[in-house]
């Protein structure tokens, strides 16, 4: 590709930037400034957080223990509460069962009593009819 | 492919006759008493009994495991492990004439099969009283039995379904009733109820 003179001339000429150039410039510039300060700021506290710790670590280790400590009897207090839980509710259903059964029982008793007495009621009757044409057969014999 | 198929159709109509005989065979013990429910409203006193499956196994197994040494509960025990279901309708009137002749009717017309014996029969006609046994034969062995009682104010269905040894249940224990087999003395309790009598 060839360039003129002529070209190159008109490629560096010299153009207005417009107005406000400089204020847009210092604009830009000013937000950038504050951007890399905010950024500076979070990792010196980050930084501050862990190194006080870092420099600590007998505290860590004794929060750590506190908090696997809770953890632990907050689980096994859950399980208590669980296992509690199971046990009242079979406890409940055996109790149920057991009722149901004694009523059973209780029915299949008072049944065969009232069986008992109509069956011997039946038979006593039955027995009271046969006597009298007993005695009139051995009367006729 | 057509003879095949009628082959077969025969042969399923065939199980299924079969089936539901030996069903009919096994389940005619048991009355249907629904017709009898009526009477609650004119009753004065009802029990109306019906144990059978589950609860009466529930009931048989409880019973056997309170004081097996006890005679009383022994005897119990041999009457009820052989049962397979235990139907009471009872209904005492403060009248009389309170249920009809055809409440009766339909019972007995469901005992005029052959395997159902009359083994007792008391009746007296003065007094309105219609006292009858039935057993059912199953073989050597009762398959089941009805006490119907048919008085002027009351009128009791009694049917138990299975091997019913009669002679003990005519022979068992008064005290056996519930809330009285825990008594301390369960002797005085029976003297007493039978002086009642």
């Amino acid at each position: 590709m060839h360039f003129s003179e002529d070209d190159l001339r008109e490629a560096l000429k010299r153009k207005d930037p417009g107005e406000g150039f400089t204020q847009r410039l210092m604009a830009r510039v000013n937000q950038s400034k504050a951007e890399v300060t905010t950024q500076l700021a979070t990792k010196k506290v980050n930084g501050k957080f862990l190194a006080w710790w870092m420099q600590r670590p007998a505290w860590a280790m004794a929060v750590v223990a506190m908090l696997l400590l809770a953890f632990g009897i907050g689980g096994y207090q859950y399980s208590e509460y669980r296992h509690a839980e199971e046990m009242r509710i079979a406890r409940a259903k055996q109790q149920k069962l057991q009722q149901e059964a004694e009523r059973a029982r209780d029915q299949a008793i008072m049944a065969l009593e009232i069986a008992r007495a109509k069956l011997n009621h039946v038979l006593q009757h039955a027995q009271l009819q046969a006597e009298p044409n007993d005695k009139i057969r051995r009367e006729r014999l | 492919m057509n003879l095949a198929t009628s082959k077969l159709t025969r042969i399923l109509v065939a199980a299924v006759l079969c089936f539901s005989a030996l069903r009919g065979y096994g389940q005619d013990a048991k009355l249907q008493l629904g017709n009898l429910d009526r009477l609650s409203e004119k009753a004065a006193r009802v029990t109306d009994v019906t144990l059978d499956g589950s609860l009466l196994q529930f009931a048989v197994n409880l019973i056997e495991k309170v004081d097996a040494e006890d005679k009383d509960v022994e005897q119990l025990q041999s009457i009820i492990k052989n049962l397979k279901g235990i139907y009471i309708k009872s209904f005492e009137f403060d009248e009389a004439s309170q249920y009809s002749k055809g409440d009766v009717d339909a019972i007995r017309s469901q005992l005029t099969s052959p395997r159902w014996s009359k083994i007792v029969q008391s009746v007296e006609k003065r007094r309105n009283e219609y006292d009858e046994i039935y057993i059912l034969k199953n073989g050597d062995k009762v398959g089941g039995v009805v006490i119907l009682v048919a008085e002027a104010r009351e009128l009791t269905v009694v049917n138990l379904v299975g091997d019913v040894p009669l002679d003990k249940v005519a022979s068992l224990e008064r005290h056996l009733a519930p809330g009285e087999k825990h008594s301390d003395k369960p002797k005085q309790k029976k003297e007493s109820s039978h002086d009642q009598e």
